[in-house]
């Protein structure tokens, strides 16, 4: 059974049997040996792989797998491979500005149907008590922006889409 | 004006930690809650829990008509602030004096006076106590950019009615003064619905150096020494400490006496704060006084052994101070760790999520002042502190080995935190050596956030192998598949 994971931003691929004796983690690198016990504590296991008992703390999140190991803790993504298949068709990257972390709208500087040059401020947000300007990322024109000044967004919503460029 | 019931008018570990106090003292306790916020520890210690409503919970929490009636119509005889909200709204205090309950911090000319930057700079000046060469718009606005210019570069811009590093700029190039200019006062008009300026010399390698204190209100005022609190994240403190590394003994009575000195000035009443920008040549000058408790008081609190809580319902009771200043010692060394709800990589970004598993730290010197209960939910509506960690040994390479087993002992899973990231700092040579300055994150910010070890196989079989569905699909595979295992599609 295969999963794609996400580590630090990374994409990691593996793959999970079992051989009738022990579950082994199949990596690009080789086939790992890997076994997860319940210690008793909530969240607590040990995690038994090339020969070392390590103490976990783990919790499964609804897109992440929390992971508390040597006094450090992870975000494991688990990325769905379907939808990483149907990729996004909702025009290029480019073309869209996305929120880079929740926060609310200050300004909106732009509307539909209006030329913009590369690096004009499309709106201004404000996140962690601070004020950013978006600004489109290429010449083009506005398509939507389906935000006002006042409004609040979460994080990676669509702040700003341009039009596609013609061809 | 004895106190029976009190009022906390705040949320997070701030409420929990004034509520503790208050109930250990005796008194009724209640708290504020929004509709829509999640359960915290306050409103498992209080004995009442009053409900407010508003647009936003920050709004609700700022909206002094309601929390005025909450404290009336709950019969409280006095209202805690706690810190940020309404703790230094000098309307507020006014609306609670006509409504005949006791604010458990300064009058409200104090809090004017020291809220407004400008005025409480000009307050110390005239005093001759030091502050940081500056220009004010206000003493001539058709002047200001000229003046600014004239105090020369690097500078920076500051709302007068600012805090927080809200609205504050560093201008180092005259090209970007005007537009910088502008930019800040957008965001003073914004958050402070006050877009004066002013602008100071800015000091390079500076660093941030605090000092509790304490009055009655009757002219007696004692200062609970200092905190040095220059790590910081966009001009947000994040680690706190005292003693301060950087100062001798003759600088640490200096300062402590000069912060002292300015609060005796104002005939100051409950706890403040008196804060400095310390230079790389041992000057300091003033920057502002917070007129309510601050955040890291708990460092405070571990060396001198007083609560500062309980000081503050003293002096609100009319009981006065319960020391003098030969009564008050510096034992030891105690570091504070803001935890927060944040991703360190992504520059900061306040990140969300439902806590799974809650497991904090304990043991010989370790405190935890914690806003959040395992099964909760961290959202946006609120600042991203999660809890604070303060710990406490006899020196400081104790107290940061301390701090670094403590914060590697906290488990928080479910929503990214910083507490790796703090680890990184406490472990960083600098920090060990306590060369550091405001500037300290910024200038590390590589190493502080480089990836450690490579753990992505253990990670991966964590993950695989907790996932309960991929571990059933694959248990039920015919033997004669596993046997060939490896990698198909």
């Amino acid at each position: 059974m295969q999963r794609i994971f996400q580590i630090d931003g990374e994409e990691a691929e593996c793959w999970l049997s079992h051989d009738g004796n022990n579950m082994n983690l199949n990596t690009p690198d080789g086939v790992i040996p890997c076994q997860l016990e319940p210690t008793g504590t909530p969240g607590g296991y040990v995690l038994r792989m090339r020969g070392r008992a390590q103490n976990v703390r783990l919790a499964v999140g609804p897109d992440a797998t929390f992971v508390h190991l040597n006094g450090k803790t992870y975000a494991v993504g688990r990325v769905d491979p379907a939808e990483r298949l149907a990729g996004n068709d909702s025009g290029a990257a480019d073309d869209r500005i996305v929120a880079p972390m929740p926060g609310v709208v200050v300004s909106v500087n732009a509307k539909p149907g209006d030329h913009v040059k590369e690096g004009q401020p499309l709106l201004v947000i404000e996140s962690m008590k601070l004020e950013t300007s978006l600004i489109a990322p290429r010449d083009g024109v506005v398509a939507e922006i389906p935000f006002a000044a006042g409004d609040s967004f979460g994080l990676k919503a669509t702040l700003a889409q341009l039009a596609p460029e013609e061809e | 004006m004895t106190i029976s019931k009190i009022l906390v008018a705040n949320r997070g570990e701030i409420a929990a930690r004034v509520l503790r106090t208050a109930k250990a003292r005796g008194l009724a306790t209640a708290v504020l809650r929004h509709a829509s916020e999640q359960e915290g520890p306050a409103h498992l210690i209080a004995d009442e829990v009053v409900t407010i409503d508003g647009p936003t919970p920050v709004a609700a929490y700022l909206d002094i008509p309601q929390v005025v009636e909450a404290a009336k119509r709950i019969g409280a005889d006095a209202v805690h602030p706690g810190y940020g909200f309404l703790s230094e709204n000098a309307a507020f205090v006014a609306a609670l004096e006509e409504a005949g309950v006791t604010f458990v911090g300064p009058t409200s000319e104090v809090i004017d006076l020291m809220g407004d930057k400008i005025r409480a700079r000009a307050f110390v000046e005239e005093r001759g106590f030091p502050v940081a060469p500056s220009a004010i718009e206000d003493d001539d606005p058709a002047t200001f950019v000229e003046r600014a210019r004239a105090v020369g570069y690097p500078l920076l811009i500051k709302p007068s009615a600012g805090g927080g590093g809200k609205g504050m700029r560093v201008v180092r190039d005259d090209s970007a003064l005007e537009a910088e200019i502008d930019t800040a006062r957008r965001e003073g008009e914004r958050y402070f619905g006050d877009g004066r300026l002013f602008v100071e010399c800015y000091i390079e390698r500076p660093r941030h150096i605090e000092v509790q204190v304490m009055g009655d209100g009757q002219g007696n005022v004692v200062h609970f020494w200092e905190r040095e609190c220059s790590i910081q994240r966009r001009f947000q403190k994040i680690i706190e400490e005292t003693p301060s590394p950087a100062l001798s003994e003759a600088q640490r009575l200096d300062i402590c006496e000069t912060a002292a000195g300015i609060a005796r000035a104002v005939n100051y009443r409950g706890a403040g704060t008196v804060e400095f920008i310390y230079a790389q040549d041992g000057s300091f000058y003033f920057l502002e006084m917070n007129t309510r408790l601050q955040v890291e008081h708990p460092v405070t609190e571990m060396v001198t052994g007083f609560d500062l809580v309980a000081e503050q319902l003293r002096i609100a009771a009319g009981e006065g101070l319960s020391a003098a200043q030969a009564d008050i010692p510096q034992n030891g060394h105690s570091i504070e760790l803001r935890i927060c709800a944040e991703d360190a990589t992504a520059d900061f970004r306040p990140a969300i999520g439902d806590i799974l598993l809650l497991d904090e730290p304990r043991g010989e010197g370790v405190r935890v002042d914690s806003g959040i209960l395992d099964g909760g939910k961290v959202t946006t509506d609120f600042d991203p502190m999660l809890s604070k960690l303060i710990v406490h040994a006899e020196d400081r390479a104790q107290a940061i080995a301390r701090a670094r087993e403590a914060v590697q002992n906290y488990v928080i899973l479910g929503v990214t935190t910083n507490t790796g990231y703090l680890d990184a700092i406490l472990a960083h040579p600098d920090f060990a050596s306590g060369d550091v300055s405001t500037g300290f994150l910024a200038e590390q910010a590589d190493t502080l956030t480089a990836p450690g070890e490579d753990l992505s196989d253990l990670l991966m079989a964590a993950a695989a192998l907790s996932d309960e569905r991929l571990v059933s699909d694959v248990m039920q595979i015919p033997e004669m598949h596993r046997k060939m295992g490896g990698w198909r599609n």
